[in-house]
């Protein structure tokens, strides 16, 4: 008893935070415990394994199941093009988010309205607006084809999804257009932050609007982009739905992302060790773009 | 302290008797509860919940001390179910799907002469029983089988001005061509490669030319063997001149072939038993079809795909004794009947229900046709994982390069375990 009192008088802070704390911060210890530690860890545990396609564990194989993985002929082309996927989709979200943002911090009669559109995108379930573009797009039934065929743009109709760098590019384009209303947002967070006397100096001295943009608003939205950037590498790097609804990382694996290649492996090839082993990669990779997403935060905590 | 830990020990052993008699008791009381997965058969919206109801109650009126609770799972989740449930120490009595060599390779499985009495076991045709063994044990029990036959829409023909049904794969190529010119917007032939049912519609292509995915005398997988290679080309050029559908890579079995014969756009396509209510309920109900034997290349003959699907035992809960009643259930000629009529038309696997459906017209073409049915190699443990691979891979083996997309798939195949 002494012991702990004299704790409690050299540190008080840190040791009464510590008890009092726990029943508030219990439940979120034990959710992240069972819901993403324990599942990493059994992840991470069964890439190790010798599993079955009937369940059955037959002990542990070493670093076999990431032979044959490395050995797999699809994990190359699926990685350069998870590269290609992740870079890209950010890449166009950010450039079109920018001038939205824009635009929707400028007044005008109706803004309310539009920043309300922009959020259903966002809102709609990814599956939902997958399946309609997969609609949309459909060879034989699809409106895009009807569309363009009425315009006369084609003679015939066109596959969109048959061809692998085709149905490639429209995958990008819907993970964009599911990506933008987030960033906008950000985006637009980032806008209101930058104060209007600078922007009224700037303008007494004589700035173009180009120049204002430039050398004022982008730099004070540095942060506010960074941020979204990381989330949406961390988001578009996972994301599942819309490569599973529209091509299932058809045909053949020329669609596959790293995602879609390990729900394959163990869902259609059986292979449950070699599919756990992509899955602890790409856990890897996630855990750097982590590392970065707490760097930029710091830089900003700094800043 | 000491008091404490006494108490407790004491509260505890009461506590675990007392459970132990409550569960002896309970066992006395409610018997054996045996634990079934079923897949659904029918494709036409209907599900098979029903029949299984109806049998487990009956069952259980007629064996107080057995009750049985059938999970019906759709084609679609049932593999991932099973696997789930065995995983986590769930692991189900009786499971009727589409393969079981692998739970027979590891061990899991009762023999087939435990799971039915002998007199069942004499019922069920030697073919199908021969389809079902592992290291020349029989492990599962067929439930029913379908084959395939060449369906045609006979009005499309007629306008085309085909007169000859095409019996080699010079013919088709012929036929389909003539039909590529009279008909803008028809495809000769539905050619339905995606990761649906790939893997049979090749097999029935590499059979007509002699080829196969898996030969018994070497032991070996033979994906790129000369005949496949050479059978994919022959696809591949139907494709490049546009005698089927473009894209046959992403062209599923139901949403895309089927679809597109409904709508009277393809006037050949390889169908199952029950391709014809299939079209009935599916916008096809206008299709005037018929049905023929598949073409071979010249100098071999042609085949069909013979698919049967099994009822396997597990031992994990050693309910041999409830297992084996329950099976006999099933197998009796008055419930049997009843399996085939909920799932929807399929090709008994039976004796005495396979003398009845001879009879029947919907199905006599489909029994004329098997004697020459090729079969998967479904009795090699890494069939199911090899499936899944040619699922994936082998549409595009007539899009692009038919030798190195075989090849590509016949190292993944060997490296399959």
């Amino acid at each position: 008893m002494s012991v702990a009192t004299s704790a409690v008088a050299t540190k008080p802070l840190r040791k009464r935070f510590n008890a009092g704390a726990l029943p508030w911060i219990g439940p979120a210890i034990a959710v992240i415990v069972l819901m993403v530690l324990y599942p990493a860890y059994t992840m991470i545990k069964t890439s190790f394994m010798n599993i079955d396609e009937t369940g059955t564990s037959h002990g542990f194989t070493g670093l076999s199941n990431y032979r044959t993985l490395f050995h797999n002929p699809n994990l190359v082309p699926v990685l350069e093009r998870t590269l290609i996927w992740t870079v890209s989709v950010v890449f166009f979200t950010v450039i079109i988010s920018l001038p939205v943002a824009q635009v929707l911090h400028a007044k005008f009669p109706g803004r309310r309205l539009v920043r309300y559109a922009l959020i259903v995108p966002w809102a709609a379930s990814v599956v939902m607006t997958s399946t309609s573009w997969l609609w949309i797009l459909n060879g034989y039934y699809g409106v895009l084809n009807r569309i363009m065929l009425s315009l006369g743009l084609i003679k015939d109709q066109v596959q969109f999804l048959g061809s692998p760098t085709q149905s490639f590019a429209w995958l990008i384009l819907v993970a964009v257009f599911v990506s933008v209303p987030f960033t906008t947002y950000v985006i637009l967070a980032g806008l209101t932050t930058v104060g209007e006397d600078i922007m009224e100096a700037s303008t007494v001295d004589g700035a173009s609007g180009w120049q204002r943009y430039k050398h004022i608003t982008f730099p004070l939205l540095r942060p506010a982009l960074l941020i979204s950037m990381v989330i949406n590498l961390i988001n578009v790097f996972n994301s599942f739905p819309i490569i599973w609804v529209m091509t299932t990382g058809g045909p053949g694996y020329s669609t596959d992302t790293t995602t879609t290649l390990a729900y394959k492996i163990t869902f259609r090839s059986a292979d449950i060790g070699q599919s756990a082993s992509m899955a602890t990669i790409n856990f890897a990779i996630i855990l750097v773009f982590i590392a970065l997403f707490l760097k930029v935060s710091r830089w900003k905590e700094n800043d | 302290m000491k008091k404490f830990t006494r108490v407790s020990a004491i509260a505890a052993s009461l506590a675990l008797g007392t459970s132990m008699a409550i569960g002896v008791t309970a066992s006395h009381a409610a018997g054996t509860t045996l634990t079934m997965i079923a897949a659904d058969y029918p494709g036409d919206g209907s599900t098979q919940q029903a029949q299984w109801t109806d049998f487990a109650t009956r069952f259980h009126a007629a064996n107080p001390d057995i009750t049985v609770n059938v999970t019906v799972k759709s084609w679609n989740d049932i593999d991932q179910y099973v696997a789930t449930q065995i995983a986590a120490g769930k692991t189900p009595d009786v499971v009727n799907k589409g393969d079981y060599s692998a739970p027979a390779a590891a061990g899991l499985l009762y023999p087939a002469s435990q799971m039915v009495s002998a007199s069942t076991l004499a019922d069920i045709l030697p073919t199908f029983l021969n389809n079902s063994k592992y290291n020349g044990t029989v492990y599962a029990l067929p439930d029913l089988a379908s084959a395939r036959a060449l369906f045609y829409n006979k009005d499309l023909l007629t306008k085309a001005g085909v007169t000859k049904l095409p019996t080699t794969w010079s013919q088709l190529y012929t036929v389909l061509g003539q039909i590529h010119r009279k008909l803008p917007g028809v495809y000769g032939y539905a050619l339905p490669l995606g990761p649906e049912e790939a893997q049979a519609e090749f097999n029935i292509w590499a059979g007509g030319n002699g080829g196969q995915y898996y030969d018994y005398a070497t032991s070996k997988w033979v994906l790129n063997s000369a005949a496949n290679v050479a059978t994919a080309t022959y696809l591949k050029s139907l494709v490049s001149k546009g005698y089927t559908e473009p894209n046959p890579d992403k062209c599923d079995r139901t949403a895309c072939a089927q679809a597109l014969f409904a709508a009277g756009k393809a006037v050949f396509i390889n169908g199952s038993v029950f391709l014809g209510s299939w079209l009935k309920s599916n916008g096809g109900a206008k299709i005037n079809f018929g049905t023929g034997s598949f073409v071979s290349n010249t100098g071999h003959k042609a085949v069909t795909l013979g698919v049967q699907d099994y009822f396997t035992a597990y031992k994990a809960n050693g309910n041999q004794a409830a297992i084996q009643k329950w099976m006999d259930f099933i197998f009796q000629p008055a419930n049997y009947a009843k399996f085939l009529v909920a799932a929807g038309g399929f090709i008994p696997a039976t004796k005495s229900a396979g003398a009845k459906a001879a009879s029947d017209p919907a199905l006599a073409p489909f029994i004329k046709l098997l004697p020459n049915a090729v079969f998967y190699p479904g009795d090699i443990a890494s069939w199911n994982a090899v499936k899944g691979q040619i699922q994936q891979g082998i549409g595009q083996a007539v899009t692009g390069n038919p030798n190195s997309v075989l090849n590509s798939l016949q190292t993944q195949a060997a490296a399959a375990k």
